[in-house]
């Protein structure tokens, strides 16, 4: 089951307030275990050489996009466009894996798919560079747009559960989207071990992104409720073992030809944590997104399909 | 020969033309003066400068080669201004046509100098020449282009793209109906066309604005005032144009009229008659004159008198010798490259002096940097180091995959290097301040500095170590530099998390451009 953004949000803060209400904090947490995140929620684990194949293999086995992408709704497809960097670097999400995924949100009916990411180098080169915007205006669909972050978009929000966090401005085109895709790469990081989906979502947010670093865990779970992906499409097809996560030596990428899907982002993380041999438990973000309610990173409670 | 002035459209016509053409296509080439999608820019972005025999004498007065392949275009113009006379000067130059646009605007005065106030501008071009010889290059200060350039750059196109900005931002946050779907609907093309893609911020904005404001109310002075009187590439091409091929007819001013000294924008007619070396044939005179008589000819009228150039041997001599005192007085204060540890070049930047002797000052580099790290220096390079590219790394960094300041650069000031060479230049060398630094000064995680660090391994690495952190045990991560690694970029400075200066800077300690002391 999917649940809608709106809805998501609105209960939220209704949930947030009802709790600060009653006075007692430690309900919240409770109270803000999101519908969506089933008891055990599906996970999709395919691998393959053949990107494209790949990709429609393990959404097929999540019962196919028309499952998180309705006729008529808008689409936000965000992957990883951080860095200066190359496909074999393993630095930005592979191209064809975004460009596929596009093209499933399209055959499934979506009205309007967006594709964006703030990137932390200029992001005119690393648009370029990734070979992700050449891959997506390959598609030639009107429905299809990939743009720069317009600074002028970002919307300043009290994140009411924020325990890091109190205030954050997030990328409104994201936030108001009806479906959210997160498609990052799994790489190395020293401050967080892993960036993955969670961490990708530091993409459609504003502000100095590096105060963050201080409680990544903490941060990356309290931006991550104000917003939730629909859909966790981890691209493992090469990854970043050292380096990370602007990577650089081609001795540093590891080629695993895995992708990872699922709507829980923290159980698709918990699966991406295990191809760097670590466990999930080992990852603090994954840690206290799963104490916080955000998924679950118990890898024998989810359903593996 | 046949009367120049006689063909339907007028000469003048023909020279206004000519000026808005050349003012557009500098400004086209200005625009395109940025990154695009490509790593090489395949336009000739910095023509202006190759078209620049000031630039082209910079050159010959700087240490090593002279730049033959890149500055050839200058020495072509010089031949064309000895056969047909200023003409750069009245048709091409932007600045003189900025000038001729805005005199209009800003109004004229009723020529309170005398008209021996142009030999000051020989003066200046022989002073600076005679600095240059002695290793102090200063042309770049005055020449012409480069103050067109530097202005467009620091000050007016950011200034375009604030009003731009401001625009747009108010139709998108005010819903205007009709008004803002249209104008928000036209932000793309500007954006990606007609406007900067990040807004441009220099330091010496200002600075560089009231430089550009001076010469515009010199204008009120008197037209073409910067021209007639101080402009050192006026000064070049009129000793160049002194016995042009193209001669004026009359030669002298009629003995009942004197229409075209009176209109002439140059002050041309002297008793001794027509003065080439300040004529930049503006072609006015055709036009203004009631009898029709004035053309300009090929070969000279009635054995062709030239008035000389007159200039005072007093004030020759003061010239050259303030210009061979400048190369000492400059060299009193200590060397800057040693004693400002910010003083950081731009990678392919040439030895500190060699770089100081080359460098026109034209503002090129920091127009096209991708990372808005490159500054123009007030002091900060030494007493003429002026408008010198400075790598400001708080502000901006040098992205790693980026190689376009080498490539604009028309003297050779930076070096043009391959992507494989210039990943490897080291430009300086990051330093960790400890007393600043997040996990050392408040046992907070942080480690930015190193998740940014582009050097495939890299130069910023951390030590795991448990510190006391108010009497409870904490792990952190502590950063430190690999010196070995460090090509000094500056990433880590710009984005360093910590408020007001930076914990980690960027010194020029080993870069790759300093000569070896001769005293070691």
């Amino acid at each position: 089951m999917i649940c809608d953004r709106r809805k998501f949000i609105g209960r939220s803060i209704r949930a947030a307030l009802a709790a600060s209400a009653w006075g007692g904090l430690p309900v919240l947490d409770l109270l803000l275990v999101p519908p969506a995140m089933a008891a055990t929620p599906p996970l999709a684990v395919r691998k393959g050489r053949d990107v494209p194949a790949l990709v429609r293999e393990t959404l097929a086995a999540l019962g196919g996009m028309g499952r998180f992408v309705k006729a008529g709704e808008t689409v936000v497809v965000k992957p990883n466009i951080g860095w200066d960097r190359t496909i074999d670097q393993a630095a930005n999400t592979h191209p064809l894996v975004v460009r596929t995924v596009v093209e499933l949100c399209l055959d499934a009916g979506a009205k309007h798919v967006r594709i964006f990411d703030r990137s932390a180098n200029d992001p005119r080169r690393c648009y370029v560079q990734s070979g992700i915007q050449e891959a997506v205006e390959a598609l030639r669909s009107d429905r299809v747009e990939i743009g720069y972050i317009d600074r002028r978009a970002f919307q300043e929000l009290g994140i009411h559960n924020g325990v890091a966090l109190s205030r954050w401005s997030f990328y409104r085109p994201a936030m108001e989207a009806d479906r959210f895709i997160n498609l990052p790469i799994a790489k190395h990081h020293s401050i967080s071990k892993l960036t993955l989906g969670m961490k990708n979502i530091m993409g459609v947010i504003g502000g100095d992104r590096g105060v963050l670093h201080r409680k990544i865990e903490e941060s990356l779970a309290d931006i991550n409720t104000v917003i939730p992906s629909d859909l966790t499409i981890v691209d493992a097809t090469r990854i970043l073992v050292a380096n990370g996560p602007q990577g650089g030596r081609p001795e540093d990428v590891r080629v695993t030809d895995t992708l990872i899907a699922s709507p829980d982002i923290v159980a698709a993380d918990s699966f991406a944590a295990t191809l760097f041999g670590y466990h999930p438990g080992d990852i603090p973000t994954l840690v206290s997104a799963s104490r916080r309610g955000l998924g679950t990173m118990d890898l024998d409670k989810v359903q593996r399909v | 020969m046949k009367n120049l002035g006689r063909r339907g459209i007028s000469w003048s016509t023909w020279r206004k033309a000519s000026q808005t053409a050349c003012l557009a296509g500098f400004l086209w080439l200005f625009m395109l003066t940025e990154y695009r999608g490509l790593d090489e820019i395949p336009y000739p972005v910095s023509l202006l400068f190759r078209i620049d025999p000031l630039a082209a004498l910079a050159d010959l007065f700087a240490p090593g080669e002279f730049g033959w392949r890149v500055l050839w275009p200058a020495l072509v113009l010089l031949v064309f201004t000895a056969l047909f006379g200023r003409f750069f000067c009245g048709w091409i130059c932007p600045l003189g046509t900025t000038l001729d646009g805005c005199g209009r605007l800003i109004g004229r005065g009723r020529r309170p100098f005398r008209r021996g106030w142009r030999r000051a501008k020989y003066y200046l071009l022989i002073g600076l020449s005679a600095a240059a010889l002695f290793g102090i290059q200063l042309l770049g200060l005055f020449d012409p282009l480069a103050i067109f350039l530097r202005s467009l750059t620091f000050s007016l196109y950011p200034a375009y793209n604030l009003g731009l900005n401001r625009l747009f931002d108010f139709f998108y946050d005010h819903r205007i109906p009709i008004l803002s779907p249209l104008v928000n609907g036209s932000y793309d093309f500007f954006r990606d066309h007609l406007m900067a893609f990040h807004q441009p911020t220099f330091n010496l904005a200002f600075f560089t604005f009231l430089v550009f404001l001076l010469l515009l109310l010199l204008e009120r002075a008197e037209h073409r005032f910067w021209c007639k009187n101080i402009c050192p590439l006026g000064a070049l091409l009129g000793l160049c144009a002194h016995r042009a091929l193209l001669h004026r007819s009359p030669a002298t001013l009629c003995a009942d009229c004197r229409v075209c000294d009176e209109s002439c924008r140059m002050r041309a007619m002297e008793g001794e008659g027509h003065r080439r070396e300040e004529c930049v044939l503006c072609m006015d005179c055709t036009g203004d004159c009631p009898e029709e008589k004035v053309t300009f000819r090929l070969y000279p009228e009635n054995g062709g008198k030239t008035p000389s150039v007159d200039l005072e041997r007093r004030g020759l001599l003061t010239a050259v010798a303030a210009g061979l005192v400048a190369a000492p007085v400059v060299r009193m204060t200590p060397e800057t490259a040693r004693t400002n540890p910010y003083l950081i070049r731009p990678p392919g930047a040439t030895a500190e002096e060699e770089f100081l002797a080359r460098c026109v000052r034209c503002g090129e580099c920091m127009k096209v940097c991708i990372g808005r790290a490159l500054h123009p220096a007030l002091d900060e390079a030494g007493p003429v180091g002026l408008w010198t590219p400075l790598l400001v790394a708080r502000i901006g960094y040098c992205e790693y995959n980026c190689t376009l300041c080498g490539q604009v650069c028309p003297t050779g000031a930076i070096e043009r290097l391959s992507l494989e060479k210039k990943r490897k230049v080291v430009i300086g060398r990051a330093v960790f301040d400890k007393n600043r630094c997040l996990p050392y000064a408040k046992k907070e995680e942080c480690l930015v500095c190193e998740e940014h660090c582009p050097t495939g391994e890299k130069a910023i690495v951390f030590d795991e170590k448990v510190v006391d952190a108010d009497g409870a045990p904490r792990r952190l991560k502590l950063p430190r530099v690999v010196d070995k690694l460090c090509i000094g970029c500056g990433i880590c400075e710009t984005r360093c998390p910590v408020e007001g200066a930076s914990a980690v800077r960027v010194v020029n300690e080993g870069e790759a451009r300093r000569r070896r002391d001769p005293w070691a």
